[in-house]
């Protein structure tokens, strides 16, 4: 890294080769079309409205969370859509993509997220979930555990961020947002579940 | 000629290393560092004559008494306003969002005919105005936003020119006839520029309505004096002007002081309380002060502003003006774009900044690793970024004890932040 004239060590510790290249081209960002239901904050496009989100399998249930940090202004919507299990596999994550802006760390969170937990089963993604979450609760310190650390991925690199507190909600942004999701996914398929029961 | 390098050395905070650099506080429009005097007063009165004032006959309770009612005296005359007994022109608070928060309030009880005869000249009616600016902060918006909406008036504003200054070419427009009430900041706390008040303050009185100044960025900046200025009231806190926190205050022109209902009820502000019968509450300021006051703060507060005036306010803002013709040169930087005015004229230093393609958090992390404190997000004045097209920028803001090097600071590693992080 060039020297720009400070004791760099903190500032490459939290803003990894890996973290400023996910910021620059994230994965999973796609633009959500305008005046699909709106209740603005910064960007029209961000709060589309439940009822105009189509699934792409009939096997999938789609849902979004839109999350947003008010103290700066980071705000995202991510959608995903989960199968029933009527394809005969585990529930799980079919489609995951989000639109936002931000600061670099919670693109980059929301990129490697994307690579992480993109068509991994439900159960597994709340396993990361909590993985991450703790993660980003360990004051830099990092997990002391090979084997859950592995798990994260490139997500690991967050180790850095967890030092500051300012910032470790910019990095758990999109990861909210999947939780959030994801759950209203399952509330809505059990939902169905009941009303075709009843 | 004052000694700003002995004034900075009375700030124990400063005398620090952040990240492994010197500590460059370019903070002080969120609360200003305090000089030693300040941090002495407080503790000295819990030393010495820690006692409840205006109640009790013993020593101790005298004399906690008359260093609150000096300090109160110290700040009057930092601001211009009256403290000779039965002439108080200054009431404390919690802060200034406490005493905006209870001047709306207490206008609202006028609304509701509260404070008989005397009070009408406050009531707010359904179709009546509220006008405020589009450079307030968050405590100012929506304290008479919510008075608006409790009494049925229209809430209008004066919008922002290009450059972030409060538009004063169609006061006639929004302040009209049926406008109570006007509240206006005397600086941006954004955009650091200072509001051409006097004109907004004739058409106010010229319509009858009351002239409420949030004073938090120009009390510790600028010599004020709020006769001179004819607003009829003021608001400000101490921990912005070298004092503690926790302590704010109110001016008011004491007729309107005197006409104006209370808002918080309790201990020290009633003189008869019956059980059938309604209270008679005390003559200002004590009829504002319900409850035990902060009153180490407020004494300390009396030091901090005794402190500043020594120092004289006009030399004050001298210093700061060299900071902030430093801290404008942000705007030289290929991607920066300063958010007010650009010229170091009518404005103080307090001058905030977007980076192109830069989160405003990824620069403050940026500026911090070298020991650099700014304030980054939206200052509690979300408006003023929308109306530059942001959510959150970047903030330097000057205070007493920084030097031009301090600007110098941050001018340089600001003009690195780009390349760190990529920006295109």
């Amino acid at each position: 890294m060039a020297d720009y004239g400070m004791s760099s060590e903190e500032l490459e510790q939290m803003y990894q080769e890996v973290i400023l290249e996910a910021s620059k081209n994230p994965h999973g960002k796609v633009h959500f079309a305008a005046g699909d239901g709106s209740n603005t904050i910064g960007v029209d496009s961000l709060s589309a409205g439940q009822s105009t989100l189509q699934a792409s399998h009939e096997y999938c249930v789609p849902a979004q969370s839109h999350q947003f940090n008010p103290t700066c202004g980071d705000e995202v919507t991510v959608r995903v859509e989960v199968s029933d299990g009527s394809d005969g596999k585990p529930q799980h994550i079919e489609r995951l993509v989000w639109d936002g802006q931000g600061c670099s760390i919670s693109q980059a969170s929301l990129s490697i997220m994307v690579d992480l937990v993109d068509g991994k089963t439900v159960d597994e993604a709340m396993e990361l979930f909590h993985t991450f979450h703790k993660l980003m609760e360990s004051r830099g310190n990092g997990l002391n555990d090979e084997q859950l650390e592995e798990s994260l991925g490139d997500a690991v690199v967050f180790q850095g961020v967890s030092r500051y507190p300012m910032r470790i909600k910019c990095a758990l942004l999109g990861w909210e947002g999947l939780k959030d999701s994801m759950a209203q996914a399952l509330a809505h398929m059990s939902g169905d579940a009941a009303g075709k029961q009843a | 000629m004052v000694d700003f390098e002995a004034i900075r050395a009375q700030f124990p905070i400063l005398d620090q290393k952040i990240h492994g650099h010197p500590l460059v506080y370019l903070d002080s429009a969120a609360t200003s560092q305090k000089p030693q005097c300040v941090i002495d007063a407080e503790s000295e009165f819990y030393r010495t004559i820690n006692a409840g004032v205006h109640r009790g006959a013993h020593e101790l309770a005298a004399l906690s008494t008359e260093a609150f009612e000096q300090a109160r005296a110290k700040v009057a005359r930092l601001v211009g306003a009256d403290s000779a007994e039965g002439e108080e022109e200054i009431v404390v608070t919690g802060g200034a969002t406490a005493g905006l928060n209870m001047l709306a309030t207490a206008i609202g009880n006028a609304s509701l005919g509260r404070g008989g005869e005397a009070a009408k000249r406050f009531a707010i009616k359904p179709g009546d105005e509220i006008v405020v600016s589009e450079a307030e902060h968050h405590s100012v918006l929506l304290p008479f936003q919510e008075l608006a909406a409790r009494t049925g008036a229209t809430f209008k504003w004066l919008g922002l020119t290009e450059d972030g200054r409060v538009r004063t070419d169609n006061l006639d427009e929004v302040i009209t006839e049926r406008t109570k009430v006007v509240a206006v900041t005397h600086v941006g706390n954004t955009t650091g520029a200072i509001t051409n008040i006097a004109p907004i303050i004739r058409r106010a009185h010229e319509v009858g309505a009351i002239f409420i100044l949030d004073a938090c960025q120009s009390v510790p900046h600028l010599k004020v004096d709020f006769h001179a200025l004819d607003v009829d009231f003021a608001a400000w806190s101490a921990h912005k002007m070298y004092g503690p926190t926790g302590v704010g205050f109110l001016y008011g022109r004491r007729e309107l002081l005197e006409a104006l209902p209370p808002a918080s009820f309790g201990g020290s502000m009633v003189e008869l309380a019956w059980m059938d019968k309604p209270a008679q509450y005390m003559e200002p300021p004590a009829r504002f002060e319900a409850g035990t006051q902060p009153v180490a703060q407020v004494v300390a507060a009396g030091v901090a502003a005794e402190w500043l005036m020594n120092i004289g306010m006009e030399n004050l803002e001298a210093h700061e003006k060299t900071i902030a013709a430093e801290l404008l040169k942000l705007g030289d930087i290929d991607g920066i774009r300063i958010l007010g005015p650009r010229e170091n004229v009518d404005r103080i230093g307090t001058v905030a900044f977007d980076v192109k393609g830069v989160h405003p958090h990824d620069v403050g992390q940026f500026i911090d690793a070298q020991g650099i404190a700014i304030r980054v997000g939206h200052h509690c004045a979300q408006p003023v970024h929308r109306h530059f097209g942001l959510f959150a920028s970047n903030r330097a803001s000057s205070g007493i004890y920084n030097t031009v090097d301090d600007a110098r600071a941050l001018v340089e590693a600001a003009g690195k932040v780009r390349a760190f992080f990529r920006a295109e």
